[in-house]
């Protein structure tokens, strides 16, 4: 019952260094280091050593991903790339003020790379867009928990990290997770998913995982 | 486009420097014109005596007053005839053509700061922008390149208030503009507009690219006419009728005079309504647009006949 065919589900591709930009911000969380690296071992080879500007902003991965993922060795790979500068956190809101910060005294000729799920890429899309930062300086790339943050249209709050199909809001109704993304509010639509007829409701099922 | 053209009366020419003349037009069924935004232009037909010349000039008055539009016009050395009829033909009272405004040169709503550069007469979209600009809270900067004190038009309208944003280069006084010093350091989300001769317009976008300026954050215009060119024959396949392309006219004004209508809303090679799908070519393009891609180009498949032209023993096209 998964409401799909929607165009607002946004489409990412496989990250690469972009020689045209001047300075370079990567922001990764989890699994998404693996893309960062891979730009960054790019851009070493296309770029002088003396002219690279390049900041990266890394959330160390989540419980749920350490499984998966490996922290410590992203991060010491991260140390291993030389000039660049690392900063590391442990929760994606302070990442994101981080970055604000740093957008707020970057100069036009900066190229934005995003790596991580897509909740990740969505709130650091947000604060992209208050940059103007457009599609020619963004590239951004899905990897890890496909888990979304939802959107209730009904009382206008924020599921975090949700894997099913359905989900209960804090305002206690359940809702049904659509395809239909706003970029603005860097989440997808929760719609009630027993408007019609109370209580039926589809089958719980995880799905974004 | 005939459909659309408004008829206006000049009701005031002034001379505003020794090449450019200020003319002010209202429609003649009184009332207001079409309202526009800041850096659009008009298409001006002018019947001349032996044939129609259709012009496109920014509108310069503000977007807020809407009794009359305000254009200039700069007398082109080689013009072949739109500059010099509005400098030498036509007086205060005269009927004109013109087509709706069309705006390819507007400002970006989500900028944080614009920088306008104009170079001469390339200050003429700016004026009308900068009425917008007054209002908002984006910050701006106006550099203005002209040859001399007496070539430097419209410095009134700039006014005390923008005493602080604009900055003026003399040439005569070796006042050049350092684009490099310009572009290297502007914060994330500025955005670049120029307007003003070949020269400065690629030296901006040069310049920008080298610092890493995405395209999507640098703006130009350019008024060019037509290049002139060696006379040559097109067949109109859907009219089936023979047009013979003079040197000092455009294809697009050859096919127009005889009859045919082509869509457009620059006439300078820029906006892409005049595409023109090429049907038979024995001979070669001489592309002048900015519009069609290099491959496009070699392709030798579509032509914008506002600018380009052709060498060829036969070209026809799908009109
Ligand atoms: S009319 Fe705009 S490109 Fe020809």
């Amino acid at each position: 019952m998964l409401i799909t065919g929607i165009k607002s589900k946004p489409i990412y591709t496989p990250l690469s260094f972009d020689a045209s930009g001047r300075y370079h911000i990567l922001l990764g969380a989890g699994v998404g280091a693996n893309p960062l690296l891979r730009v960054l071992a790019e851009m070493k080879k296309t770029v002088p050593q003396s002219m690279i500007h390049a900041r990266v902003l890394f959330k160390n991965a989540s419980a749920i991903e350490a499984t998966a993922g490996n922290v410590s060795e992203s991060e010491l790979a991260f140390r291993a790339v030389e000039t660049v500068e690392l900063r590391v956190f442990n929760n994606v809101a302070s990442l994101l003020a981080d970055f604000h910060i740093l957008a707020t005294g970057s100069l036009m000729g900066t190229r934005l790379y995003v790596a991580g799920p897509e909740s990740f890429i969505g709130l650091a899309m947000q604060i992209a867009l208050q940059f103007n930062l457009n599609q020619d300086e963004i590239r951004a790339e899905e990897c890890g928990s496909l888990a979304r943050r939802v959107f209730c249209i009904h009382c206008r709050a924020i599921t975090d990290e949700v894997v099913t199909n359905i989900v209960k809001c804090a305002c206690q109704r359940w809702l049904l997770v659509r395809d239909h993304y706003s970029r603005r509010l860097a989440a997808y639509m929760g719609v009630m998913a027993d408007a019609e007829a109370p209580g039926e409701l589809p089958e719980m099922r995880e799905v974004f995982r | 486009m005939s459909a659309q053209t408004i008829t206006v009366e000049i009701t005031s020419i002034a001379q505003v420097t020794p090449l450019i003349k200020h003319f002010r037009l209202k429609a003649t069924t009184g009332g207001y014109l079409p309202a526009f935004s800041g850096g659009s232009h008009i298409i001006v037909v002018m019947r001349g005596q032996k044939r129609i010349h259709r012009n496109p000039y920014s509108l310069l008055s503000s977007p807020n007053r809407l009794e009359h539009y305000e254009i200039a016009v700069r007398r082109m050395d080689e013009s072949r005839g739109g500059s010099h009829f509005l400098h030498d033909v036509v007086k205060i009272g005269d009927q004109l053509e013109i087509a709706h405004p069309v705006n390819l040169f507007g400002l970006e709503k989500q900028a944080r700061k614009h920088i306008l550069i104009a170079g001469g007469i390339g200050i003429t979209p700016f004026l009308a922008q900068l009425e917008d600009l007054r209002c908002g809270e984006v910050p701006y900067e106006l550099h203005y390149s002209v040859r001399s004190h007496e070539h430097a038009a419209f410095l009134q309208h700039l006014g005390t208030r923008e005493a602080t944003r604009v900055s003026m280069y003399y040439d005569n006084e070796g006042a050049t503009l350092n684009f490099e010093e310009l572009l290297a350091k502007q914060p994330l989300g500025t955005h670049v507009y120029v307007c003003g001769p070949a020269g400065m317009i690629t030296r901006v976008i040069d310049t920008a690219r080298s610092y890493g300026w995405p395209n999507s954050h640098v703006h130009w215009e350019q008024f060019n006419a037509p290049p002139v060119g060696d006379a040559f024959d097109v067949f109109l396949a859907r009219s089936k009728i023979s047009v013979h392309v003079v040197p000092d006219q455009s294809l697009l004004e050859c096919i127009e005079a005889a009859g045919v209508e082509v869509p457009y809303l620059c006439r300078g090679g820029v906006c892409g309504f005049c595409h023109t799908r090429v049907l038979e070519l024995d001979g070669e393009l001489l592309h002048h647009d900015h519009y069609l891609s290099a491959n496009e180009r070699t392709t030798g498949k579509s032509i914008m006949p506002c600018v380009s032209r052709a060498k060829a023993k036969r070209l026809v096209l799908d009109l």
